[in-house]
């Protein structure tokens, strides 16, 4: 294998159960080290996709390429690829020690091999001292590190996380978060995670791919979704947003003609991309909107009022009238400083181009 | 509740207590009298007719011609109900209810009906009465209590376990042993007791397939036919201390097993 193909190709899946079809023909590459995340509510596939990654499904139609090689039929003890189960699924009547050890034993290595491996693993993720306790005996957080231990022990090509943090409690899933990031940059795995939570998703991934419905909505870096998200259902499942209903009057480049209640807007589209003329939808995200007793200098600036306002500590949460365009509310969150200098008068909301995605509804 | 019908309540509580244990407090009472007949008053004690119990060959070898039944037949129970359980929990296939009503059927049948059947099936057969008889029939009637509990344990064990497991390069029988077995191990416990003491306490099927050799209830009948004797209170008391702790130990054993392998 060269270092330009791919670790994983999925190559034209499609899963149906029964009359519901739960994946629609996907493709989709994933690199050596990287650490992806399938993103989505509910029933739109990333369960499905994981567990035919994982051996646990075998698609109606397309091919599941690893490392090379067509994995499509192999059951899961034959291939080169652990997974970390939402439960976590440890073996309750085994220690932390067998439970990670299970998976080497199974690979056929010799006493001192496991030995090896076990003190290894335990010690980068800081479970020295536990390897006689039963499950049982573990808060949340330790039963999720011997999870990742068991699934990393016998050095999988592949790691496969089944929304992992859904157990944990807030406080203890973003550490766990920035651990989980640590350790997949400190061992160059390629982790394939899953979750609906688009905040763990933002924090951790190199990429995102975000699926509705069985098909893939948008793929690509935290920041290209959360900017410039590509379509309206993107757009409200990651984040907050103001969506607006505008006219598309014409392009200039990457830029889009918009009118918005009489206001001419220019707004930002993927680049290649052809928007024809008439309805579309705009989204700008909250913390983007600019604020000031002058017209600013940004490309788009509307004349409003505050109408409420709600205190977050370090930002405020605002509401605002646009008065020279139908009434319409934005939200926007602003620093407090700024914020409390507003007052109920008129005042100008700007912003740039760049920031306002133009979506495919 | 009010005072009065707590009262009352506990009234019937302890009467049906006093209904329960009086006869069994009797019978052991009984088997401490210095006196051929039984009934009271009682003049005088005496530990004689427990000593005439482990004296009494024929009380001996019935109490270990019980034993053995009652091994042999749990582990043949063991055996094929884990067997049905695992199937049965497995998969759907067709058929599946028929296999289920067919497992679970004997401990629907009255004793005597099924008695009397496998007695004439044997005889279709040409198996002789005696132990191997015995066992079968103590077998088939206990199955079904194998297979519903070892049921109830399988539906809980997480489908993600085995799921694991495989993930982690076992076939389907390393997951089975290494996995599934365990995990069950307190069930076939509790089945394993539960099936023995039936075995132990069975009159009608041993004695409708029994040889020349009595096992314990049917030596007892036998006694009884010549009379109540207080050798035979000696013998029930031996028999129910017996039993009792096994199963008092075999409910708090299974008890902490089932808490201890919570995942």
């Amino acid at each position: 294998m060269t270092d330009t193909s791919p670790l994983v190709r999925i190559d034209g899946i499609t899963k149906s159960f029964g009359s519901t079809v739960a994946l629609h023909d996907l493709d989709l590459d994933i690199a050596q080290g990287e650490f992806v995340t399938f993103l989505g509510p509910s029933g739109c596939g990333k369960s499905t996709t994981l567990r035919i990654l994982g051996g646990f499904e075998t698609p109606d139609k397309g091919r599941v390429i690893l490392d090379g090689q067509d994995v499509t039929r192999l059951p899961p003890d034959r291939r080169n690829v652990n997974m970390v189960f939402q439960d976590y699924a440890l073996f309750p009547h085994m220690t932390v020690a067998q439970n990670i050890a299970f998976g080497l034993e199974l690979k056929g290595l010799g006493k001192a091999a496991i030995k090896a491996r076990l003190d290894e693993i335990m010690t980068f993720l800081e479970l020295d001292g536990y390897g006689d306790r039963y499950p049982g005996q573990l808060s949340g957080g330790q039963r999720q590190r011997v999870a990742l231990a068991r699934a990393l022990a016998p050095d999988p090509a592949l790691l496969l996380l089944d929304e992992p943090l859904g157990a944990l409690d807030a406080k203890l899933r973003g550490q766990v978060q920035k651990e989980l990031k640590s350790i997949q940059r400190r061992t160059h795995k390629t982790f394939f995670f899953v979750t609906h939570d688009q905040e763990e998703a933002l924090t951790m991934s190199d990429r995102i791919v975000v699926m509705n419905k069985g098909r893939v909505e948008q793929d690509g870096t935290p920041e290209e979704l959360y900017f410039h998200p590509a379509s309206r259902f993107v757009a409200e499942f990651i984040g907050e947003t103001n969506l607006l209903n505008a006219t598309v009057r014409g392009m200039e480049g990457n830029d889009v003609i918009m009118d918005w209640h009489g206001q001419t807007l220019r707004g930002h589209v993927a680049p290649g991309r052809k928007l024809p003329q008439g309805p579309a939808t705009a989204s700008i995200r909250l913390e983007r909107l600019g604020f000031g007793k002058v017209r600013p200098e940004t490309e788009n600036a509307v004349q409003g009022r505050v109408i409420g306002s709600t205190f977050l500590g370090s930002r405020m949460a605002l509401d605002v009238r646009v008065e020279n365009a139908g009434d319409a509310i934005l939200k926007a969150y602003v620093d407090t400083a700024t914020g409390s200098t507003l007052g109920d008068g008129p005042v100008w909301i700007g912003w740039d181009a760049d920031s306002m995605a133009v979506l495919n509804d | 509740m009010t005072r009065g019908s707590r009262i009352f309540m506990s009234c019937i509580y302890w009467a049906f207590v006093l209904y329960v244990f009086v006869p069994l407090a009797l019978m052991i009472l009984m088997g401490f009298k210095d006196s051929k007949f039984i009934g009271f008053p009682i003049r005088s004690w005496t530990l004689d007719w427990y000593t005439g119990v482990f004296d009494d060959g024929a009380v001996v070898s019935a109490f270990g011609y019980s034993i053995a039944i009652a091994v042999l037949s749990t582990l043949v129970s063991i055996l094929v109900g884990t067997w049905i359980a695992v199937l049965l929990e497995g998969r759907k296939f067709v058929g599946r209810p028929v296999v289920f009503g067919l497992a679970v059927m004997p401990a629907l049948v009255p004793g005597i009906i099924s008695a009397i059947a496998f007695r004439i099936y044997a005889r279709g057969l040409g198996i002789e009465p005696g132990m191997g008889a015995i066992v079968w029939a103590h077998a088939v009637h206990n199955v079904p209590f194998v297979v519903l509990v070892v049921m109830a344990r399988l539906s809980t064990l997480p489908k993600s376990q085995l799921e694991a497991a495989r993930d982690l390069g076992a076939d389907p029988m390393v997951v089975f042993l290494r996995i599934t077995l365990p995990y069950l191990v307190p069930a076939i416990l509790g089945a394993s007791i539960f099936c023995l003491l039936l075995s132990f306490d069975d009159f009608v099927r041993s004695f409708f397939l029994g040889g020349y050799e009595p096992t314990l209830p049917v030596l007892i009948f036998a006694k009884l036919r010549s009379g109540m004797s207080p050798e035979i209170n000696a013998i029930a008391t031996v028999a129910l201390i017996v039993t009792a702790a096994i199963g008092i130990w075999a409910e708090r054993f299974t008890r902490r097993m089932n808490k201890d392998s919570k995942p």
